[in-house]
């Protein structure tokens, strides 16, 4: 198992025939995605890789409800053309991935929730501030998880990823138990290297971004992650500013999760008061401090590592055998 | 985009919350260059201005001159002072006293700060002092709005020590703001009779500007509550507006175009021309010099050069979609004293092949007089390997080993000098 998404979540993908949208598409597929339908207002009737493009999400919606639509064929060739229904239909897409600019993601965040899908991921880097709040609003008085923008998406390695992950690199993106949930993207490239380097691997990967307000935030995911049987702990990759990584040692004192769990947070030593970094990353008197993040992650009873490097041994102290994933 | 105080009382004006009556004196225009008239003319400006307001305002005995820069602590730091003018009120100031204003401004320039503009602004009659905010709220996706009745100090220490003197509404982004909300806040600060009205008034006004402006946040500490002619009122003491970076374009779109990058909002020429690249930068005095890709990773070394007793010239991002701009951060770079630069990366969309091609390109250029330490990786870095070292470079790729090697350059090149 894993959380969010899995190889048989169908999804749609939103700026799917822009030059981002169609090369990650195919990467999508090529790690085992189910991609059912793309949406770019003007090219409905086009084919991505074999994946039928429609109008909007609402008429891609309808079109999968009929049954009109098979899913993709991942033997298809890049551009070839699906017959419809060759494959048995996946129903309508249930989880969404957005290749839309900062300025137009509220709509297309809007368009995604209008037609009923509750797992919404989006990349972008630069949401305006007053858009991030209504998302997140709106997002959480439908009862649906969006993740990003400023973030590379979510993975679970050999089974689906709503992004732009390297996952052909092995000692990253290798298929395992722990959980992990990062705001920033290539240094968890780093971290996860450090944990995969000591024998682990990645069960879902959730990059909920570097803005000060990502759509759902680290102790939201923590309930998946403890039910999900196939993670064993937790690997957070945080940083300074903000309140996440408090609210994580809120939601361990409060026994809601229970794996083990370690921590990075980066910035110890940023200099106060200055932007350095992510738009969330900036303390601005004593709250958001590393510090404060540790002592907190601490006394609930995680083990807090102030160098990459420490994190895989850590993991190890706490999780000896990891479980392997074929 | 912080505003300079004067910028933001601009917007307060524009929204109907009362300001002071003010002048405006610049020292240097907003791209950098100094007006004009040297000091000399900046203190006559600043006489000139105070006799205006004085003549402007019944009344007057004082101006307030307020160094423009963006920096906590101005009142302490000696940046905002009181200087007697001539006044024409009944108690017919000594006419002389306009001189006390460029004395002040003079003393104020001599503290050594880079500063933009002096703001001259008339002395209200003080009595009590209010705090007044409104922010984003991420975590309940709303936004906050704080009001004290202590105001005029900082709200970090009130809110550490008397926590129950700061009142707070949190307003929903689709609803708005409710007059029952902003009514409730005056009644919960003990104001009575019509500061009720005022004050409400006041919360809608500053919640008008941080929507309208898409603010991160805007600030009137401290709102002076006036008695001066036996009526009360509020005016702003302060403005401290933050405007999100993410909204420029929309609000530049929407015909708000005074919001525009300037020399004058940057501390280095090298940190205004990588804002002008969208190239983030910070500037340091340290002698190692950041050249990575992706905030995160960036963030962290910059720790490991502190941790492995190094020190910091300059953070610089050149990830993302910057990742082709390697010989334009390495100029940035090189514009500072650092001994070294160190350059780790670990990307996807921002290849590795792709930035090891622009370094070497870069070093071939620019023939950097420094050493060059690289640790760069992710999609495309066996390629990246081979064009490093045919270009005579010693890859790392333990994030770790590169900073202890850069620091180990730095302290040699430390030694070096001494030697």
């Amino acid at each position: 198992m894993s959380i969010y998404i899995d190889q048989t979540t169908p999804i749609i993908v939103q700026g799917i025939t822009g030059k981002e949208g169609s090369f990650w598409t195919n990467h999508m597929i090529e790690m085992g995605a189910t991609v059912v339908a793309g949406v770019t207002p003007g090219k409905e009737g086009e084919l991505v890789r074999g994946v039928p493009v429609y109008h909007s999400v609402r008429r891609a919606q309808e079109a999968l409800s009929s049954g009109a639509v098979g899913a993709h064929d991942p033997a298809a060739a890049p551009g070839s053309v699906t017959t419809p229904a060759s494959v048995a239909a996946p129903g309508p897409a249930r989880a969404a991935m957005l290749f839309v600019p900062p300025r137009f993601t509220k709509d297309a965040v809007y368009e995604a929730l209008d037609a009923g899908i509750t797992r919404i991921v989006t990349i972008a880097d630069g949401i305006p501030l007053h858009d991030q709040i209504e998302i997140r609003a709106a997002a959480r008085s439908m009862g649906a998880q969006v993740v990003g923008g400023n973030t590379s998406g979510v993975i679970s390695p050999g089974k689906s990823m709503l992004g732009i992950f390297p996952y052909w690199i092995e000692r990253v993106y290798r298929p395992g138990t722990i959980g992990v949930m990062t705001r920033s993207g290539s240094l968890t490239n780093e971290v996860t290297a450090m944990i995969v380097e000591k024998g682990f691997g990645v069960s879902t990967l959730i990059g909920v971004g570097g803005d000060p307000v990502p759509g759902t935030r680290f102790a939201e995911f923590l309930p998946a992650f403890e039910a999900d049987p196939e993670t064993e702990g937790v690997v957070i990759v945080g940083e300074l500013g903000g309140t996440m990584e408090e609210e994580v040692a809120e939601a361990i004192a409060a026994r809601l999760f229970t794996k083990p769990l370690v921590a990075f947070i980066g910035g110890r030593t940023a200099p106060k008061g200055k932007r350095m970094g992510h738009a969330g990353a900036i303390v601005t008197g004593s709250a958001g401090t590393v510090a404060a993040k540790t002592e907190a992650l601490t006394a609930a009873g995680a083990l807090v590592a102030d160098r990459p490097s420490k994190v895989g041994e850590m993991l190890l102290s706490l999780i000896p055998a990891p479980r392997q994933v074929s | 985009m912080k505003l300079f105080e004067f910028q933001g009382k601009e917007l307060f004006a524009g929204a109907g919350i009362p300001v002071p009556a003010s002048r405006l004196v610049r020292i240097s225009e907003p791209d950098g260059t100094g007006v004009p008239g040297g000091i000399e003319g900046v203190l006559a400006r600043v006489q000139g201005a105070s006799a205006e307001l004085a003549r402007e305002v019944p009344g007057l005995r004082n101006v307030v001159i307020k160094a423009q820069l963006d920096m906590g602590g101005r009142g302490k730091a000696g940046l905002i002072r009181v200087a007697p003018v001539n006044g024409t009120g009944p108690d017919g100031a000594d006419s002389g006293a306009t001189g006390a204003a460029g004395t002040v401004a003079r003393e104020i320039l001599d503290k050594g700060y880079t500063i933009p503009a002096l703001l001259i602004e008339e002395a209200a009659q003080i009595g009590q002092e209010l705090y007044l905010s409104i922010s984003a709220e991420p975590g309940n996706a709303c936004y906050v709005i704080l009001a004290s009745a202590e105001g005029g100090v900082d709200i970090e220490e009130l809110a550490r020590t008397r926590p129950e003197a700061i009142r707070r509404v949190q307003v929903d982004p689709f609803r708005g703001l409710q007059g029952h909300q902003s009514r409730g806040l005056a009644y919960d600060l003990g104001l009575t009779g019509p500061l009720v009205g005022q004050f409400a008034r006041l919360v809608e006004q500053l919640w008008s500007v941080f929507t309208q402006y898409e603010a991160e946040l805007a600030e009137i500490n401290p709102v002076f509550v006036t008695d001066a002619t036996g009526a009360p009122g509020l005016i702003a003491g302060d403005a401290k507006v933050i405007i999100d970076d993410n909204s420029l374009g929309r609000l530049n779109r929407a015909g708000h175009g005074q919001f525009q990058l300037t020399r004058e909002q940057y501390d280095s020429d090298a940190a205004y021309e990588s804002a002008l690249e969208g190239i983030p930068y910070v500037q340091f005095d340290g002698d190692i010099s950041l050249m990575c890709a992706g905030a995160g990773l960036t963030t962290t070394v910059f720790d490991l050069v502190n941790y492995e007793g190094g020190s910091v010239a300059n953070y610089l991002e050149f990830g993302g979609p910057n990742y082709n701009k390697a010989q334009r951060a390495m100029e940035l770079c090189l514009k500072n004293r650092s001994s070294v630069i160190l350059i780790v990366t670990f990307g996807t969309i921002a290849r590795a092949d792709v930035m090891a091609e622009g370094v070497v390109t870069a070093i071939g250029n620019l023939k950097p007089d420094r050493p060059i330490v690289t640790c760069i990786r992710g999609t495309g870095e066996e390629e990246a390997d081979r064009t490093l070292r045919t270009a005579g470079l010693e890859p790392l790729y333990d994030t770790e080993e590169a900073v202890r090697r850069a620091v180990a350059l730095a302290a040699s090149a430390r030694e070096g000098v001494r030697s």
